[in-house]
């Protein structure tokens, strides 16, 4: 009599097996997020409330991280200049995927205050994906808080697909970036 | 030296004794301004400078569009009497330059090359006054001469986002309860990719 202990193995598919891989890792993954913290503006004021004991962002598993390299989200606070925006798609193609971009603040989203500078872009989506905005000027720390539970939802539900985008319409982006920044390469005296 | 009144009563002696004044202007109790001519400049600042101003704070420039002039304005301090002396000086707008005061101090290099960048204004004298500082690859005119329109820049430059759906609640009668929950259902729309929760 054979035991129903062990029951034999059905027979999956290579894209069935990978999916279910995917699955166990997105579970671990959303539950250990590293930030990058691109602190370009002033929303990067809500991130101390946000890690320290306040609203303790490691209880959401989440910590900062020093590198582009070993970091899962690539965070965007405050509006972005040209100068800046140059130096954040250098950071952006150096992470490991999958890559996932959190911006706060209006900046990113419609330029906010900064609509009419000539030095400041008025949609971040435009240059790389966004995964998660959080809207306000600046965003409350629960806002902050709300956007990365959000992300993780987004990873759990497999919605967070920022980084497949970019490599599906990378000519996209790339022209995007070309038409506002003219070239993407850094071309300054402390680079030459 | 305590006394501000004499401490401005001393920094104003040193300069007239030095160059022709144009105009005075008591900015504040620890503030003096000088205006004079282009040429005075590099003479008026090593004045300064053997007597005790040897800081340089700032270096910059001001449109006056009207008047069709630029005016730089150098900042110096001294550490001994607490009074901040400008400098100011008016240049032609049309094709403005002005020899570098580098020779005297040192640390203007990079105000010039800012104040290259924001007027373009040229700096004879200063080595690499023409290279890009802060601005990358511009290709407008120097963006803050008043004449420089940044709206239109940015409207040309800049994708501007559109919105499909106004979720904005514009009659206050009107129920706004509707409008709440077709955005909460877009943002869990959005947040589950259509799935329900």
């Amino acid at each position: 009599m054979l035991s129903t202990k062990f029951t034999p193995a059905t027979k999956l598919s290579k894209a069935e097996i990978d999916r279910k891989w995917w699955e166990i890792g997105d579970f671990f993954r959303r539950n250990s997020l590293w930030l990058l913290m691109y602190c370009t503006g002033c929303c990067a004021i809500e991130l101390p409330p946000a890690m320290t004991s306040a609203y303790d962002m490691e209880r959401l598993g989440m910590g900062p991280m020093a590198t582009p390299r070993q970091a899962d989200i690539l965070l965007v606070s405050g509006y972005l200049s040209l100068k800046t925006l140059r130096r954040l798609i250098y950071t952006y193609e150096q992470m490991s995927e999958p890559r996932y971009v959190v911006a706060l603040g209006s900046c990113p989203i419609n330029g906010g205050i900064y609509h009419d500078s000539h030095a400041v872009i008025n949609q971040l989506d435009q240059y790389i994906p966004v995964d998660v905005y959080v809207a306000g000027c600046m965003p409350n720390t629960e806002a902050v808080m709300n956007g990365f539970v959000d992300l993780m939802d987004q990873i759990k539900h497999k919605t967070a697909n920022g980084w497949k985008k970019y490599h599906a319409n990378f000519e996209w982006y790339k022209e995007n970036q070309r038409n506002s920044l003219g070239e993407v390469d850094v071309h300054d005296e402390f680079h030459e | 030296m305590t006394n501000s009144m004499n401490n401005l009563e001393l920094v104003k002696k040193v300069v007239t004794e030095a160059v022709p004044v144009l105009k005075i202007e008591e900015v504040d109790k620890q503030q003096l301004a000088f205006e004079i001519d282009k040429r005075d400049v590099h003479h008026v600042l090593t004045v300064l400078k053997t007597s005790g101003w040897k800081q340089l704070s700032y270096m910059s420039a001001v449109d006056w569009i009207d008047e069709n002039k630029f005016e730089l304005v150098y900042l110096v301090f001294n550490w001994e009497v607490p009074v901040y002396v400008q400098v100011r000086a008016k240049i032609d707008r049309v094709n403005p330059e002005m020899d570098s005061i580098l020779p005297i101090f040192p640390g203007v290099k990079y105000y010039e090359r800012e104040a290259h960048e924001f007027f373009g204004i040229a700096f004879p004298g200063n080595p690499d006054y023409h290279k890009q500082l802060i601005l990358e690859e511009w290709d407008d005119i120097p963006p803050l001469r008043k004449d420089f329109d940044p709206e239109a820049y940015s409207d040309r430059k800049f994708p501007k986002r559109e919105y499909p759906a106004d979720f904005s609640v514009v009659d206050p009668k009107n129920k706004s309860i509707e409008k709440r929950k077709e955005r909460k259902a877009r943002a869990n729309a959005l947040r589950t990719g259509g799935k329900e929760q």
